[in-house]
Order: structure tokens, then sequence, then C-alpha cells
């Protein structure tokens, strides 16, 4: 899965930190999540597009192949 | 102010922006745009209070519960000694259990705080530390069968808890 967590992020002008702190995780979950290397489950994915205010296909997209 | 029509009250006069005027250096720019990003949804996120107790609370209780436990032991052990043949050595005997399950309870209680991904990293190395241990003991078992010297089975903890941390390490590793 691709996704924009950190283009978002950066909109918002947040840290890590304060995104996990928000989302009630850890800082490493968001890093694994930015990086992709760590798929969210969906209650976490849908307070990520409730945070960001997008729907979930506009955060994350399955990449090709 | 303008010179062609000069307003009676020259608080009411509308004020003549420097760029107005011919020969004025000042350029007409377009005012700035406003920022497009929206406000964070929590404008102001609540400040860290960053004391020891706060963000090592979860390992202070383990470590007193620990301690804890020890304690008793060592006392339980001590009295069992002084008194081999009361009648009431079994509650003793059995008394370090009570801390012990108190530890238990303080780590189930900290699994269950953990969030999805360090869920999954402590699933991962409990099996790593499991598999490992398994073989361990298992290729031990067969090297005692052709004459290695018998180890105590209270080795099989200690070395379970230390691959535990060894898993706990490389899958954090792996999700950095």
């Amino acid at each position: 899965m691709k996704n924009h967590l950190r283009v978002l992020r950066a909109e918002l002008a947040w840290s890590q930190a304060q995104l996990a702190e928000h989302l009630g995780v850890s800082r490493q979950t968001v890093n694994a999540i930015e990086t992709g290397k760590y798929d969210p489950s969906l209650p976490l994915a849908f307070s990520l597009a409730r945070t960001f205010k997008r729907q979930i296909e506009e955060i994350f997209e399955v990449e090709a192949g | 102010m303008t010179e062609e029509n000069p307003s009676p009250n020259p608080a009411e006069a509308p004020v003549d922006p420097l760029f107005t005027h011919p020969a004025s250096p000042f350029l007409r720019t377009e005012a700035p745009a406003p920022v497009a990003f929206p406000s964070p949804p929590n404008a102001a996120p609540t400040p860290a209070i960053y004391s020891t107790w706060v963000i090592y609370r979860t390992q202070i209780e383990f470590g007193l519960a620990i301690l804890a436990y020890l304690m008793v032991l060592v006392g339980s052990v001590n009295v069992l000694k002084a008194n081999p043949d009361a009648d009431w050595r079994y509650y003793v005997a059995v008394l370090p259990v009570a801390p012990a399950g108190f530890v238990i309870w303080l780590f189930v209680r900290a699994l269950s705080r953990l969030d999805e991904l360090q869920r999954r990293i402590q699933m991962e190395a409990f099996g790593f530390a499991l598999g490992t241990t398994a073989l361990v003991t298992f290729g031990y078992g067969f090297l005692e069968g052709v004459g290695l010297p018998h180890l105590n089975w209270t080795y099989v903890l200690p070395l379970m808890a230390v691959l535990w941390g060894v898993g706990t390490a490389i899958f954090r590793w792996r999700y950095r």
C-alpha cells in the first residue's frame, strides 16, 4: 500500500509524535505506516481519515500489480 | 485624500494608497493569498509531561513487583529453612505465588495497552522466542543423550526471556 501520510502531515505542520498522540498510538507506529512497512487496521485508517478530513482512498492507495 | 474631490470631513475621506499616483515609486501588488492549509483539528496539542514516573510508570511498577517477589521468595525460603517441620510450611512455601501473580497481572496489562503495531511486534517476538527455545532445548536434550551434563530446568525460562528480548529488538528494527 502507498500512502500520502507524510504530505498530509506536513500540511498540518505536525510532527510524527503529535500525530501519534492525536491517534493514540506510538510514534513508531506512525513512522511504520508512513514508510509503508505496516498497513494500519481499519479503525486506525478511519481515525487517520477523520484527522485529515479525507476519504481513506485519498490517503491510501493500492500499488499497481 | 484625492485632490479632485476633497472631502469636507478629512476623517471620512478615503485613504489614498501610495500606488495610485502615476509617479509613485510604489508598485501595486496582490494581497498574499490566504494559506490553503486547514488549521489542525486539535489546535493546541496538550503539552506532554516528561517526568520519569509518567514515562517509565510501567517499568517502575514492574521492577517493584519483581523486587517484592524476590523479597517474599527469599523470606519464604529462609523461614522454611529455619522451620523445616512446621505444620504451616506449605502456606509459607506457596506465599511467593502472590507477588508473582501480581507480576503477571502487570505484564498482561502492559500487553493490553500496546497499540496494534507493538502488539504485532510482541507476537512475532514471542513466536521467535518460543521457536528458538524449542530448538535450543531439544538440541541440548539430544546432546545430553550422548553424554553432555544435565542442566537444571530453571534455565529454560531465562533463556526464553533473553530470546524474547532479542526477538523484540529484531522485529522492532524491521518496522523501523
